[in-house]
């Protein structure tokens, strides 16, 4: 069943058009990830998605209803750019964010209640968030977001600042929130954390949606086109290679995609003259790679910034 | 709109803020400071009154010093007898606060005496030292010209001003100087609240923008359900503040002149018998805090222009701290805001002098500087009540206007980060919205 869909949508600032002609739909139940450089239109795809901004042209439905502040108590977002009222109680904020996203104060208050226990901050509830540490007012901020228990979580760029128990914690809850059949939409460059969780991906750059569908067929789609080799040696040999490029490369791995039908042979026997070879596989291309591909190397910069 | 959400976010508003020492403090301090100043009047009036400073009179003339006497027994003492050197000892060890010598050339020319002093003189001891000095010249030149008891009698009296309004009603005390002071003050109040609150409501929707959690809230709830929650919560804020304040006045006015009356009485109670009629007549008079009372429905014409004058400027300033992401950054801004407000406050002087000028009847209709304006003009003067209909419709016409065009400027500007806008992008928002 499709809980979000995003139809034909353009939104402009300006001169800029920030989302071009855009449809997507995520599945009931599934982790949804939206992968895409600095700048592609993710953000703002989100905001349309929360009814933060309306689109220019198409729509969104959500469960059925066009985007509208029905549909927002749906939701639970985390925005990129976290934050929450630094002089207010850490109890009475939440009570106040879960109420505001229309949820009754004795449930919300339960609610609140279960996930402050659940992430052992139960004794930070009467401290100001001012007082607390980066690493507490992120676990703050996920019940901020999570306590009204909306059907859908939209999280925008999660892990990017997470200490890494967070980012594990973080981890968790999301896995934990689809046994329970909830749908989660993230958005991130960080591809390691895709391939680990999401189930399918919208691939975002300069405005459009340029690739999507489940994780593993896209990864199918691109055969296998990739060698994984371990070696042992002087790896300045794979500076020779034409019609390569190579992926995560380091003083023994080298992660190399093949181009323009170069033989894989080839690339074996080159290999074996210059180092010793502890493996040679083929296989699927990473999504790093698919990413880098599809983007464009140009863009890879920025991808990083 | 969903009035829920807004009512929460007014609540959050209100109560974050109500509870915070600095309003506690400035709601509670301010009428203490009140009660603080009119108790100093009375105390400084009636200490004033009190502590009897001692004259030595040289007289020789032979009939001003019994002239003196009638007039104050207890300050003035004859020295007649004494060497002018001893006298001045005296003056210089305390025994005394001064001397006057007197000569018949006083009586006979108009020639000045000189009081020489010791220690402090005060201004209120020389100059009632003067005016007893010139009534009794003024008295022995007058018997001695025999003049006749018609024209004595004519230099005695002192025909004094009372002045009486007329109302519907019919005649009534009333004290104009005190009715424009008054005004001026409520309009000076209107003034600080409508500049502080709007302040404070600016300051508030920056704080949400820096600390990111207003994509949070516009997640949940209306950017014009945040704004006017937020608006309306600061608005009652001030409310409870000036209503505070508005009470313990009335409070305090009511009971000023009885507690001040027996205050005084109890003072004079502890004076020795003698002295006791000379210091009631230099005393305070306690119902001169009876013009303190004021007729308690200038107060919900303060509410009234208060609220409305709150709305107008209100929404600029919430549009204000939702373009910029500092407080540094409102300065180019807050010029248009600050030009028509500053002109209200510095009209209200005039309108305190003659609120019936052309110049006060037209700032009190000009909706921005009317919250200010009208208010003291109605405190000092009888407005027409179409003056007052008119200045409330134009108020509330204005307030529309312009918070329709801030609500436009506030749901893009709290989404935005990094340049500041220029007026220009500031129309393009408007347009966009």
């Amino acid at each position: 069943m499709v809980i979000i869909n995003v139809e034909n949508v353009t939104k402009t600032f300006g001169t800029n058009t920030a989302v071009n002609d855009v449809s997507f739909e995520v599945e009931k139940g599934r982790i949804f990830g939206l992968l895409g450089p600095n700048g592609a239109g993710k953000t703002t795809t989100i905001r349309m998605i929360n009814n933060i901004l309306a689109p220019d042209t198409g729509q969104i439905n959500i469960n059925g209803h066009v985007a509208s502040p029905f549909t927002q108590k749906m939701i639970g977002y985390m925005p990129e750019e976290r934050g929450l009222y630094k002089k207010m109680k850490v109890g009475e904020q939440l009570l106040y964010l879960t109420q505001l996203k229309g949820m009754k104060t004795s449930a919300a208050k339960k609610s609140i209640d279960f996930w402050l226990e659940r992430f052992e901050a139960s004794d930070w509830k009467k401290k100001e968030l001012g007082e607390l540490s980066k690493g507490m007012s992120q676990k703050i901020q996920f019940i901020a977001t999570i306590a009204h228990d909306p059907d859908i979580y939209i999280f925008d760029e999660p892990f990017s600042g997470l200490d890494p128990i967070n980012s594990e914690t973080l981890k968790e809850v999301i896995i934990e929130l689809k046994e329970q059949g909830k749908t989660i939409l993230f958005s991130t460059h960080r591809m390691e954390q895709v391939e680990q969780m999401c189930d399918d991906i919208c691939l975002f750059n300069k405005g459009k949606a340029v690739l999507q569908g489940k994780l593993r067929e896209v990864k199918a789609s691109f055969g296998k086109n990739t060698i994984n080799l371990e070696f042992e040696g002087d790896g300045a040999f794979l500076d020779k290679l034409e019609d390569v490029r190579i992926n995560n490369r380091s003083t023994n791995f080298a992660e190399i995609r093949v181009l323009n039908g170069q033989s894989m042979q080839e690339i074996l026997k080159l290999a074996m003259e210059h180092a010793e070879i502890h493996r040679f596989e083929r296989v699927q291309p990473s999504l790093n790679e698919i990413f880098i591909s599809t983007v464009g190397e140009d863009n890879i910069k920025t991808v990083e910034a | 709109m969903d009035f829920n959400k807004i009512l929460l976010v007014l609540k959050r508003e209100y109560l974050t803020r109500v509870r915070t020492k600095s309003f506690i403090l400035s709601t509670l301090l301010t009428p203490l400071a009140f009660l603080a100043f009119m108790a100093i009047i009375v105390v400084v009036t009636i200490s004033d009154g009190e502590v009897t400073k001692t004259v030595g009179i040289y007289d020789e003339t032979g009939v001003l010093y019994s002239r003196l006497v009638e007039i104050d027994s207890i300050r003035y003492q004859n020295v007649s007898q004494l060497e002018i050197d001893s006298i001045r000892a005296d003056v210089l060890s305390g025994g005394i606060d001064g001397y006057v010598v007197l000569s018949d050339a006083f009586i006979e020319t108009s020639e000045s005496p000189t009081l020489v002093y010791g220690g402090s003189g005060g201004l209120s001891f020389i100059e009632s030292v003067e005016d007893h000095l010139r009534e009794v010249v003024r008295e022995e030149r007058l018997s001695r010209s025999q003049v006749s008891p018609e024209v004595r009698e004519i230099f005695e009296s002192r025909p004094q001003l009372k002045s009486v309004k007329l109302t519907e009603e019919g005649e009534e005390e009333d004290n104009a100087v005190f009715g424009a002071a008054f005004g001026f003050i409520l309009g000076l109040l209107i003034f600080i609240g409508v500049f502080g609150y709007g302040a404070l409501l600016m300051r508030g929707v920056i704080e949400e923008k820096t600390s990111r959690i207003v994509e949070v809230i516009a997640s949940s709830i209306k950017p014009i359900e945040l704004m006017l929650g937020k608006l309306f919560g600061i608005l009652a804020l001030a409310v409870t503040q000036f209503g505070v304040w508005i009470a313990s006045y009335i409070g305090l006015s009511v009971i000023a002149a009885p507690v001040a009356g027996m205050i005084v009485n109890a003072q004079l109670q502890n004076l020795p018998e003698d002295a006791r009629e000379a210091a009631a007549n230099n005393a305070f008079d306690p119902s001169a805090l009876e013009q303190f009372v004021v007729d308690p429905s200038i107060f919900l014409y303060f509410f009234l222009f208060f609220f409305i004058g709150f709305l107008i400027y209100a929404g600029i300033f919430a549009a204000i701290g939702s373009a910029v992401d500092s407080e540094q950054d409102t300065q180019q801004f807050m010029m248009p805001v600050m030009i028509p407000i500053f002109i209200g406050y510095f009209l209200n002087l005039r309108v305190m002098e003659n609120p019936d000028s052309t110049v006060s009847v037209i700032a009190s209709l000009f909706p921005l500087t009317a919250p200010i304006n009208m208010i003291s003009r109605i405190a000092a003067t009888e407005v027409p009540f179409w003056q007052i209909g008119l200045s409330l419709l134009l108020m509330i016409g204005t307030f529309a206007g312009l918070m329709w065009l801030a609500a436009k400027i506030y749901r893009v500007g709290i989404l935005m980060y990094g340049k500041k806008p220029s007026y220009k992008e500031l129309a393009k928002w408007i347009r966009q919205g």
